[in-house]
């Protein structure tokens, strides 16, 4: 063993340089305040390991890098796993960097003769959040889509070459194929080269320089092998631990539903961008894109001249401390505005119905070479929920929402339709007292109509309760798919109820003087037979002013079918999905 | 007395270096055992129990010349998963079709050798791999000697339901002698 050693020292001169490199003197002694720059050095090479093998998963293309991501994370054995590392430790980075910043910049390490590295640095920085965002879009789905697409459309904002650049760094005008290859090309392989070459420069002059140590020296001077390296050790593992809890904690990097420029999102950045997200709600683009970068770099560069002085260097301090604070304060509103936001954070929840939707789907039917995105634009569910919202809920409701959990800011008008034609939801209907909210009819004129004020109002509490088996009864010809029929004998019974044949209803009038059940007779009030049913909804959404339902009676409900406002295949979803099981 | 506390300190140099390198190490393993098992996965899939090979349909019986001759066939599957994509109605390979009364042979195009194209030969009326040059009969047996093939052409399950030829398509290990599906 000794002798291939020596041969290869020989051959090599590796035990010098191994010399070299461990005995860097550490003046002052080992201190966990020098740990920042090794524990960066360890994050970027997790990135690189991790990120080479996430390479052997992904696939940029429009159709292919949500599905391959979505194969890694929910079908490979481990994905989850490796790719919630790469996340996570990508967040841990820019955390690292900052504290690394700090501490330079608060020893004065980035005063002569170090100013060189400093600005080395201040490039790494600028390289690694270019990393994060080049990240950001690759797995291609909402929200990396949405807020890449606010991140390329700043880079507009520089003078002259600026749509050019844009349009260099997107592949075109539009988000496509070629986005998703120039951003993996910039993430997997210049960016990561750049790091590198930046990483090797900047710890020469590291070395070059030595350890900056704040006088007077805190303990005797040591080596960096072993005390300053134990340190270091134990400072990566620390951020290991926390990089694994959190991956454990969130099995792994979200997903997002497939991208999809027709399905709106709400741009959010990463955490660690949202201060300058905010910003832009205050200054002009221009600002946010070019005189404030521009500003920054230059103050960098200045900095180490101006801290040269005493006072200088505590306004150097003192601006990163402002730069930090006012960072934290702008994060911190961004995230208060949002969290007061009732669209934003049905936006959210919407994001995780389609994601949790899409999944279903793909698991069931697996992926078209088209694409999971063109799953959930014809997925039935999907589809009911999004022509609910945007033909019905503007006067209906649905729990409230419109029917994908957004608010609605007009009033509601008419009838809340979550649960439509369920036992219970007639039951509450057919109670006086709701049918004349503004939950059912309050909003329209039946509130004032022969139903409400001749017939629910008038019955006797004895009579009120008799209410819900009428209820029962209806609600069993609407055959929705979650409830269980009744059987015969109890449908006869509740026949005899409709048609008050006992005299239960003491005023001797029954339901079927006004409303039909399987007769031919044409009572002036809605038709109830088959009320709910697929037949019956689809035909009342086609034209509710047909005789069989409100006729001339009719309250400013659009007829879909007759006036072609809804083609017949977006009715039968529509049915479909209002007499599903409601959704919360 | 100071030879206690060198040799403590000694000791405890020891613990230092010992501890320093473990964790280095450690932390130096972690990224690329966080993807060792997604590396893995492939093998891991493999290993299990093969799902049934499906039937695929081929071509109508009335297609196959009546002399018993081969004739070649592109083999459609119905559903076809790679990785995250599912392809319906894909073909997945080829086959030359013999019929042998009511019955079919079918033998699979790729060559048992290391999977090139077997022809068949209208004038010599026998199959011919032109790779390696590995020549069969009409019923798939290795005619040269020597020949490079280990094994004859692969044979896979067939039926004739009314009147269309039906197949259970399969790949095997090149190269060996025994028949063995991938999957
Ligand atoms: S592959 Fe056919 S003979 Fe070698």
């Amino acid at each position: 063993m000794k002798m291939i050693f020596d041969w290869l020292d020989d051959r090599s001169g590796y035990r010098n340089l191994l010399h070299e490199v461990l005995y860097e003197k550490v003046p002052g002694g080992a201190r966990w305040r020098y740990v920042w720059g090794s524990c960066l050095t360890f994050a970027f090479f997790t990135q690189v390991v991790t990120g080479t093998l996430l390479w052997m998963f992904y696939s940029p293309s429009a159709q292919t890098a949500w599905e391959s991501v979505y194969f890694l994370q929910y079908q490979v054995w481990g994905g989850w796993f490796l790719r919630g590392v790469h996340h996570y430790m990508a967040q841990a980075m820019i955390v690292l960097l900052v504290l690394h910043l700090m501490q330079v910049v608060i020893d004065g390490a980035y005063r002569a003769p170090r100013e060189l590295n400093f600005w080395f640095g201040a490039l790494m920085m600028g390289v690694t959040l270019a990393l994060s965002l080049t990240g950001y879009l690759l797995p291609w789905d909402q929200k990396g889509y949405w807020a890449t697409a606010v991140a390329t459309n700043l880079m507009a904002e520089v003078p002259l070459i600026g749509p050019a650049i844009q349009q260099v760094v997107v592949g075109g005008v539009e988000y496509g194929h070629h986005t998703l290859t120039r951003f993996f090309a910039l993430h997997a392989g210049v960016l990561p080269a750049m790091l590198v070459g930046l990483v090797v420069v900047h710890i020469y002059l590291f070395r070059k320089h030595g350890i900056h140590v704040k006088e007077p020296r805190p303990k005797k001077d040591s080596y960096f092998w072993p005390d300053q390296i134990l340190k270091d050790a134990i400072a990566c593992l620390a951020v290991l631990l926390a990089v694994v809890a959190l991956t454990v904690y969130f099995h792994g990097a979200p997903l997002g539903p497939p991208a999809d420029p027709a399905n709106e999102f709400p741009a959010r950045p990463e955490w660690y961008f949202l201060f300058l997200f905010q910003l832009l709600k205050y200054v002009p683009a221009f600002w946010g894109a070019v005189i404030i970068p521009v500003f920054l770099a230059l103050w960098i560069f200045l900095q180490p001249f101006i801290g040269s002085t005493r006072p200088g260097h505590q306004l150097n301090i003192g601006f990163w401390w402002t730069l930090i604070a006012g960072s934290v304060a702008l994060t911190l509103l961004a995230f208060s505005e949002d969290n007061a936001n009732l669209r934003h954070s049905a936006a959210l929840e919407e994001a995780d119905w389609q994601a949790e939707r899409v999944l279903s789907i793909v698991q069931e039917e697996g992926i078209p070479p088209a694409g999971a995105v063109t799953l959930l634009r014809k997925d039935h569910e999907n589809r009911g929920r999004n022509l609910f919202a945007a033909h019905c809920a503007s006067c209906h409701r649905y729990n409230g929402h419109d029917g994908r959990g957004y608010p609605v800011d007009d009033a509601q008008s008419a009838p809340e339709l979550a649960g439509f034609a369920s036992v219970e939801w007639i039951s509450k209907l057919l109670n006086h007292e709701h049918y004349i909210s503004e939950e059912y009819f309050g909003g329209t004129k039946f509130k004032n109509g022969t139903m409400a004020r001749k017939v629910l109002a008038k019955y006797t509490a004895e009579e009120t309760a008799l209410l819900p088996r009428i209820a029962t009864l209806l609600s069993d010809m609407a055959q929705l798919p979650y409830q269980t029929p009744l059987s015969e004998d109890e449908r006869e019974e509740l026949l005899a109820l409709f048609y008050n044949d006992d005299l239960v209803f003491q005023d001797g009038l029954a339901c079927i003087d006004c409303h039909d059940i399987d007769s031919e007779d044409e009572g002036h009030a809605p038709d109830l037979t088959g009320y709910g049913s697929d037949e019956w909804t689809i035909a009342f959404l086609e034209n509710p002013e047909d005789e069989r339902f409100y006729g001339d009676e009719n309250d400013r409900m659009p007829c879909y079918g007759r006036d072609g406002k809804l083609t017949n295949e977006e009715i039968k979803i529509l049915s479909d999905w209002i007499r599903s099981r409601p959704s919360e | 007395m100071s030879d206690f506390n060198e040799e403590e300190s000694s000791g405890r140099r020891k613990f230092i270096r010992v501890t320093t390198i473990g964790i280095s190490a450690a932390c130096g393993i972690f990224p690329l055992a966080a993807g060792i098992p997604a590396l893995l996965d492939p093998v891991k899939k493999n290993s299990g129990e093969s799902a049934k090979v499906p039937w695929s349909k081929v071509a109508p019986f009335a297609s196959l010349p009546e002399d018993g001759s081969p004739a070649k066939f592109e083999v459609v599957q119905e559903t076809v998963v790679d990785a995250w994509t599912t392809y319906k109605d894909i073909p997945v390979g080829a086959v030359y079709l013999t019929r042998k009364e009511d019955e079919v042979i079918a033998f699979n195009l790729k060559c048992p050798h290391l999977g090139c194209a077997i022809d068949f030969r209208k004038q010599t009326n026998d199959y011919f791999c032109p790779c390696h040059n590995s020549s069969f009969a009409l019923d798939g047996s290795v005619t040269t000697e020597n020949s490079p093939s280990p094994r004859p052409m692969d044979t896979m399950e067939t039926k004739v339901e009314k009147g269309q030829v039906w197949i259970r398509f399969q790949q095997f290990r090149p190269n060996i002698e025994e028949k063995i599906p991938l999957s």
